[in-house]
This record gives C-alpha cells, structure tokens and sequence, in this order.
C-alpha cells in the first residue's frame, strides 16, 4: 500500500465463510444461521451448497475470512471437514479455524475425532440458536494484521481486507486510472439494477474467459451492501458463480459498510492491489444494484474514473422510456447490456433503449444478452466487445476474440 | 390470466354454486326430495360391522341429517369418498378391514361399474383400486445395493405386501459417480450408492416386482430420468421387455420443489422440465402402472415451509407440470391420472387437514379449469411424518411424536405413508427403530379400532370444517401472490418460494429460541435429555471405507468393460438432445453401457449446469 496517512481505526466486523458440503443440498439451517450472524453484524461469505473441499477452502483464503462453518447433514463429515483442513493448510490458510453443526448426524464420538482432525468446533443437535450466534462472534472476531509471510492469494486477500478496515484511503485522484500503472489488467466496472442479471453475467464471461485463456487469471470483486442498522451483511454472489469458482479466479466479496456510492469505500483501492499484482487479464468490478443518479465508478468525474470501462446491464422491465432517461450511467457507459431478452417485453425495450443511446451520440454499441441461457450468442458478442476494448484479441483483430472460442 | 387466477375463481365459482345449492335444497320441495331419496339410498347402501367387543358400526360414518340443505352441503361439499370433490378421501374405501367391504352401490353408478369392468386392470376406476392396497411404506437406503437389498428383504418380512421405497445416497442424487473427485466419503451415506445397470440388478434382487402386490418407489430428482432408465433396463434384463408394462412404483422428479427447496437440480431448470417431459410422455405410453412424478411438499416442509406454504406451493407446482405436459400436447386425461403428490405431516394443527384441503383444490381445479375426467382428478397423496419435527434430545420421544403424526396422516386418508424411525435424527434408520416405525403403522391400522371399521371415523367435525375453510383461504391467497407474480416459474425466478420459506424456517427457530414453540425435551420438560444428543444412543448405520471403496472399483469395471460401446452411446445421447427428440427413450439405450456420472457429464455439456440460487 502506498499510503502514508494513519488508518482510520474501526472495529472491522466479523467475516465468515458458510458453506454446505459436496452432494449435500440441506441449506435450511446454514440459511437460518447465515441470518442470524448478519443480524448480529457479521460479515457471511455464503458460497452455497453442494461446494467441494477446494473450492471453500479457496473461497476461504480469497475472502480472507475469519472463520469457516459448514453445515452437513448428508453423512461423511468426518472425511469432509478433514478434506477442508488440509485443503486450507495447502493454501497457507491452515491458522483459518473451522467449526460446523449437522444436528444429530454428526455425534461427540464424530466430534473427537474431527477435533483431532483439526476442526475448531462441532455445535451439536439442540444448540440454542443465540448460544451458537453468541459462540461464533465471540470466539473468532480478532483483527486481522499484515503478514508478510502470506503468499499468493492469501496475501493478495490480507492487503484488501487491510484496505478495508482503513477505508476511506482513496488513491491520488490526480491520476486516472490507466496512468497509475502500467499493469496489463483492464479493469470493467459492471452496474445496473438490481435483478438485471450481473452476477450471472460476469459468471459467464468469466466462462467465456477460462475456456480461451489457458494461463492467465481472472479477478472478480464484488460489492454487496451492508444492512445500515446491524453493519452485517450476507455476501452471496459466490452462490451463483459457477464457473468463477475456478483456480484461475481472484473472487472477492466486499460489503459497503455504509458507503452509499454502490461500492465499497475499499473498492478503489482493492482495484489498485489487483492492478499492481498483475497476473490479471480482466478485473470485474460489480457495483451493487444501482439507481438512477448513481455513478459508483465515478465516470462522471474528471480525473477519477475507477475503471478502464463500464458495463451497464438493464433487464427489459426497467419500467418505461421515462425512466430510462433518467439513468445517469447510460451517458457514461462504454457497453450497454440489455439482458433477460427471452422477456417478452424485450424487443421493446431493445427500441428504446436504442433510442435512448443514439441521442448520446457516444457510438455506444448495445448488447442484447439472455446471460442465463447456455452458451448464449449474445454474451459471446459481448465477451468479443470486452476483449477488443481490453486489447485482448488476437493479432489481426479478424479472427473472433479468443476469450470466446470454444465457447 | 394465468392458470392460477383461473383456479382461484374456479374454486370460489364451485364455493359460491355449493352455496347456492344449500339454499335452493331450503326452498326448492323438489331438488329437496331429489337429495332426500339419494341420501336415503346412500344411507341404506352402508353395511354394517361390528367391533370385537360386539358393538354394531357402519362401514361408512355420514353426518347424522336429513335435512336437505346439509346433505347438498356435504355432497357437493365434501363429496362421498371417492367422489368430486373428494375432501373426505380419493377412493370409495380405505384401510378398512378386508373380507367385509360395502357393495358396489355406493360410489359408482352400475353403468359406471359395468364400464370399469371392460377397462383393463392397468387402469381400474378409481373407486376399487386401493382396497386391496397396504398404506404402509419404509423408506430405506444404506451403504451398496447390495446392503439395501438386505435391508428391504429384512423389511418385506413385516410387510403383506413388497414396498420397496428407495433412498439414494449423496453422490447418485447429484448424479454423481462414486469415483467422482471428493465425494468417496459419501459414497453409501445416507442412502444407497447407485452407479450403473447393474447396481440397479443388485438393489431389487430377489422381488418379483411384476407381482400385483409389488411396487418400487424411487426418491430422487434431478438425475431421475437415468434412474428410471436403469430400473426399465435392470428389469428388462430380469424379466423380459414383456415384463415392463407391468412395473408398479413412483419416482419422485419434482424438478420444481429442488429449485425452491431441496437443492438436488442438475440442469438449468428448462432443460430439467424438458427431460421430466420426455420421461412422463414415454412412462404415460409404456408405463400404465407407474407414477412418473410425486409432487411434493415434503422438502418444501422440511426446509421450514408452513403447512399453507406446503400446500400452496406443491398444489401450484402441480397445476404448473400439468400446464407444462399440456403444452407438450400430452391429454390431460392421459397423464392425469399419472401424476402422484407427497406431502409432509408434522404437529402443527393445520395438518389435521391439510391432506382434505389438497384434494378438494386439486379436484375443482382439473375439472373445471382442466378439463379433467374424475381419474384425472383424484389428488393421490402419499405422506411422510416430519423429520424436522424430530430432534436428537431425548430422542425415544420421536416414537410418540411421529405415532401422533402418523394419526394424523391417517386422518387426512393418505393413500399411503411412511413413518420415520426415532433415530433418524443421527443416522439412517438402524434395524431396531425401522420395525418399531413400521409398527407403529400396524398398531395405528390393524391393532387399534380407529380405522378399521369404519371409513370418515372422524371426518367432519365442526373444529376441522372450520380449520378447512381457513386453510384453503390461506392457500388462495399464496395462488394470487404466486399470480400476480406472472406464474409459478417466474415467481421462482424471483426467489418467491424459496424467500418465504427460508423467513418462515428463520420464525420456526426464533420461536424454539424464545420458547413460544415448545419442544419437548429442548425447551421444555428439558431434564437430562440433551446428553442424547451428543451421544447418539443407537448404532450408527454407516458405510466403512472398505465398502466405499469397493464400489468404486465394481464402478471402473463396469467402466472399463464398456468402455468400447460408451463412447458411442454418449454421442448419441448427445445429438439426441441436441436436436431435441425424447432424451428418456434415448437414455434406456445409454445406461446399458454408461454410468450415472458420464451420463450426467454428457447432457451437461449440451444444456448447461442449473446455476443455483441463495
């Protein structure tokens, strides 16, 4: 980090990763009990269920959590948690304690035996819910300091965590983006509504990405907002990712903690950690579901553009030409996303909308998506668009962009 | 509007006409005789029985009444069981006593029952169906096929009839194979591993399961059509392709009910519809005797749904497959009677009649929104009491609370259940707690006098009438928000259902914690209970590394032995899918030489993963 100033100290709030083992679908209770943190001001990392070994403890390791709790109610726990332990301590993680409930399934014999494993702490069948709420903020908060021994993902994850408990810091707005460094990543600000489909976009342009690229990486950083009363937050983009989840992927959640401008306040200097890394092709920054003065990438202001291009997604019920005109962000969008256009409605809103960019004057190209559907022409057209503006495309521009083939 | 707008203005159509029946039975002499003389020949049509104690009983309890408002009240109503609107049962007669039954008189008309005769015993009216049928059900599935096997003979013992209900365990209901990277510790946890044709041999071994007593029930979803395909595969190998048409079961595949619940989807839910309706149109054709679908509300319960959220979102499902399987061009009357529903029976009061509810909605609603003919109407229900209900605290007093659930579940004229053993909430049901649900059923049926004598015992009374008329209100209102939301799979896409439950399982829990939802054992009447649920004070049912990983290795065989003709088989799975034609006629080729997981690999690769929802 860069900056001299004096973090502004805060008690960082708790984070967490929830997650249901492999071949397990029994979400009730981890949904109750991500609930209940949230209520209490934890941070939940909820990656969802059926979630293999690697992939929570990578998620683990991305988000830098303070703890992980899995939730299994299918059977084979024993092995499950112990696959998570060392799976952690693969990564360098190994000092991330895990504990985890699965009512009368998993018994005190199972317990001793997973303790002896390396697990932190098995809530049995019949814990009061404010007892285990109780346990887990109070046992695992600690604050989190920079650690110079932490390689690859884990120090990556340190500096942004870092970043955000000294939110506030911004980078020197004298520079714009590009000109702060010369790293390779081209950073994409995605925003739009909420419900617009964003997540699922990024998840298959990440797609998109993986299948062409076969070395580089990809980072995801996605902002989600924190509830203004209890500061907790449940961060559940991670839920829909499938394809983000993925070794060649920096996915990092972030929680506004009550900044309103649809990012967090560590955003830009997340993205800067990202940038200077390197080793990231792309960098998707997803802002929160927006409205309509919003400008989270701050296209609007000379000098400070956070992002090297903004992707602004609408679905077709944005509810009418009126409301269309009042977006700010459309001005100022580099991509314009129309997704969900299997809606009956989209045809329609592909007019307007159209419209709406032409008086721009800006040549802003719309893109007409159904990001859900497999394997969809639109998002291929898009992912071309993205690569020929990231420079990504291969020698001759003629050929399709690489990040689609085989898609 | 959306069919489910219509089906709330149907229902209040069909309430406002019984009304108005009621009143013109009041005014009118000659509609009021009319009921009067067929009440009368109903009533006299009811043999009687006796108790062992010697006290006389009628075989069917009618409302003690002549007054002709209250018969067309009760007629149109509640309908005769077995009769439109079918609220006090889908057939004529259930559970009682054998040997002794009311004549044909009562239900079916004789032109009716002349026509029933010429039909063939694959499609009987409904009214004679199940009189000869056990209700009780055992759900098993532990370890290998060849475990469970041993299991459901060791069950079959305490059983008239062969009812084999299947558990599969984690990896098969994901559609995975047991060689798949991380999942050997759950391979036979939880249910059986099922990987291949041949564990499909392996897991009915020794049933006849073309006799009129058998019938198999599959409990699993997203990868159902390649389970099914193996079990049509395993039984041509055994008893011939003859022998196909007369396979009797269920297989669950409520694709809907994963997404807002239970989280076993493979496929992006319009692909998984597409394969739900290529395997009901074959099983419609080749299957006469088998459900191809069990709507449930089971899962949506168990995930914290309330009673009028089960009903609501499992009657909506079901009217959404029906909607569905007609755009497909499939006759309502063809698969209809196809369709099977499940549903969860838990302590809370609005069980007593949610069962009676369900039936009447679902009736009124294929009739006089569908179309439907009256075996296309019948709302055939199968329930399970409540697992949430059960807790690991002084486990022994899950027996009670899944007697009084079963009594319940009885009372709503279940078609058939299955009781959970007491230690469910630890393990997969040892030997010991298997009997003594089973029992319970045998006590509640053939021991005690409650339902053996005489058909609507305890039908009817005002408390449960009262009860209906607000729970079905409740479930109406739920059809008007899932309207207004464009239908039931919009609402899904909005997270409606799957919202609502996770709120009301969040209530649930608050108010253990608080105390206003006691639970005996954990908040109340505490003692020293909760030592129970750190020791697990049964033996634990559990698959030893050995055996996992033996079918692992049986898997690779079977892998390596075929792995000349899978290629091929895939590939024509493949562009089958690809150019749309029926996926399951196809699958009954690919199971000969595939595995679940390489067949699950191949459709994905065409249609794509379900990306799931918080």
């Amino acid at each position: 980090m860069s900056v001299a100033s004096p973090p502004r100290l805060r008690p960082a709030p708790l984070r967490v990763l929830t997650a249901v083992p492999l071949c397990d679908g029994h979400d009730s209770a981890i949904v109750t009990i991500n609930l209940e943190l949230a209520r209490h001001g934890a941070e939940v990392i909820y990656l969802g269920y059926h979630q293999a070994a690697s992939a929570i403890a990578r998620a683990a390791v991305q988000e830098d959590v303070h703890a992980v709790g899995l939730s299994s109610y299918n059977g084979g726990h024993r092995v499950f948690f112990r696959e998570v332990r060392a799976q952690l301590r693969a990564r360098g993680a190994a000092d991330i304690p895990i504990f985890g409930g699965g009512g009368g399934t998993i018994t005190a014999a199972d317990a001793r035996v997973m303790q002896r494993s390396g697990v932190d702490r098995i809530f049995f069948a019949g814990t009061p819910l404010a007892e285990m709420t109780r346990a887990i903020t109070g046992d695992y908060a600690r604050e989190l300091r920079p650690d110079a021994k932490l390689r690859g993902d884990r120090a990556l994850a340190r500096a942004i965590t870092l970043a955000e408990s000294r939110s506030g810091l911004r980078p020197d707005p004298r520079k714009t983006a590009r000109q702060r460094t010369r790293s390779a990543s081209f950073v994409v600000g995605v925003a739009g509504p909420g419900g617009a489909g964003k997540s699922t976009l990024i998840d298959e342009l990440a797609a998109r990405f993986l299948r062409a690229r076969r070395s580089r990486r990809l980072a995801i950083l996605a902002n989600d907002p924190s509830h203004p009363e209890t500061r907790g937050a449940i961060l559940g983009d991670r839920v829909s990712a499938l394809y983000a989840q993925d070794e060649r992927v920096f996915f990092r959640s972030l929680a506004t903690r009550g900044s309103l401008t649809g990012l967090s306040a560590a955003a830009p200097a997340a993205i800067e950690i990202l940038r200077r890394r390197g080793g990231f092709d792309l960098i998707f920054v997803e802002s929160v579901g927006v409205g309509q003065e919003s400008d989270p990438f701050r296209v609007f202001r000379q000098g400070e553009k956070l992002v090297d291009a903004v992707l602004f997604v609408l679905p077709p019920h944005y509810g009418g030409r009126i409301q269309l005109q009042k977006i700010a962000l459309l001005d100022g969008a580099d991509l314009v996303v129309l997704n969900k256009c299997d809606d009956p409605r989209a045809s329609a809103a592909k007019a307007e909308l159209g419209a709406r960019l032409a008086a721009n004057g800006r040549n802003q190209l719309l893109h007409t998506t159904i990001a859900a559907q497999h394997r969809d022409p639109g998002t291929d057209a898009l992912c071309a668009a993205i690569g020929r503006l990231a420079g990504l495309e291969s020698a001759g521009g003629e050929k399709p962009c690489h990040l689609c083939i085989g898609a | 509007m959306n069919p489910l707008g219509q089906i709330v203005s149907a229902v209040d159509a069909y309430n406002a006409h019984v009304a108005s029946e009621v009143r013109r039975a009041r005014v009118d002499k000659k509609f009021a005789a009319g009921l009067r003389a067929r009440w009368k020949k109903i009533s006299s049509a009811i043999e009687t029985t006796h108790s062992p104690t010697g006290t006389p009983l009628p075989r069917l309890a009618l409302p003690a009444t002549d007054e002709p408002g209250a018969i067309a009240g009760y007629l149109l109503g509640q309908g005769l069981p077995g009769e439109f609107p079918f609220a006090n049962a889908a057939y004529r007669e259930m559970y009682l006593d054998r040997g002794e039954r009311v004549g044909p008189a009562l239900a079916a008309g004789p032109s009716e029952s002349r026509k029933a005769a010429r039909r063939p015993a694959a499609a009987r009216p409904l009214n004679s169906a199940p009189a000869a049928e056990e209700p009780t059900r055992l759900f098993a599935g532990l370890g290998l096929a060849e475990d469970t096997n041993a299991r459901f003979h060791y069950l079959a013992r305490h059983q008239p009839s062969t009812r084999l209900s299947t558990a599969f365990d984690g990896p098969t209901l994901y559609g995975l194979d047991s060689d798949h990277e991380g999942v050997l510790g759950k391979v036979g946890e939880g249910g059986v591993a099922l990987d291949t044709v041949e564990d499909m041999e392996r897991l009915y071994a020794g049933f006849d399961l073309l006799a009129p007593n058998a019938s198999v029930s599959m409990t699993i979803n997203g990868p159902a059509p390649a389970i099914l395909a193996m079990f049509i595969a395993a039984a041509k190998r055994r008893f011939g392709p003859d022998g196909v048409a007369r396979l009797r079961g269920t297989i669950q595949a409520d694709i809907l009910k994963e997404v807002q619940a239970q989280n076993e989807i493979l496929f992006p839910v319009d692909a998984s519809l597409r394969f739900l309706g290529d395997m009901i149109a074959w099983s419609t054709a080749h299957l006469p005797r088998f459900y191809p679908i069990s709507i449930s509300g089971y899962h949506i319960a168990e995930a914290g749904a309330t009673p009028v959220q089960q009903a609501a979102f499992t009657l909506s499902n079901g009217f959404a497959y029906v909607e569905l399987l007609r755009a497909r061009g499939l006759d309502v009357n063809a698969f209809g009677p196809r369709l099977s529903f499940f549903l969860d029976c838990g302590l809370d009061v609005e069980y007593l009649v949610l069962g009676r509810v369900c039936r009447r909605l679902w009736a009124i609603a294929m009739r006089d929104v569908f179309g439907a003919s009256p075996r296309a109407q019948a709302f055939k229900l199968h329930t399970q009491t409540s697992g949430r209900s059960l807790i690991a605290a002084g486990f022994k007093n899950n027996l009670t609370r899944t007697a009084v659930e079963l009594l319940v579940a009885y009372l709503n004229a279940s078609n058939s259940c299955h009781s959970n053993s007491a230690d469910e909430p630890f393990t997969t049901p040892t030997e010991e707690y298997a009997r003594l649900a089973s029992h319970a059923q045998a006590i509640l049926l053939e021991e005690s006098g409650l339902f053996k004598h005489t058909m609507d015992f305890l039908a009817g009374s005002p408390g449960l009438l009262a009860l209906e008329r607000t729970v079905e209100r409740a479930i109406l209102d739920v059809f008007r928000e899932i309207d207004s939301l464009g239908g039931v799979l919009p609402a899904m896409e909005h997270r409606y259902q799957r919202s609502k439950i996770q709120e009301a399982a969040h209530r649930y829990e608050q108010q253990i914690n608080s105390g206003e939802r006691p639970v005996i054992g954990l908040n109340r009447h505490v003692g020293a209970s909760l030592a129970d649920a750190r020791a697990a004070p049964v033996p634990l049912a559990r698959t030893p590394p050995r055996r996992q990983r033996f079918q692992v290795e049986r898997l690779r065989a079977f892998k390596k032995k075929n792995a000349p003709r899978a290629p091929e088989a895939l590939q024509r799975l493949e562009s089958v899918t690809r150019a749309g034609g029926n996926v399951f006629a196809e699958l009954l080729n690919t199971v000969e030489v595939c595995s679940l997981g390489q067949i699950t690999a191949c459709l994905t690769s065409v249609v794509g993963k379900y990306r799931p929802m918080v």
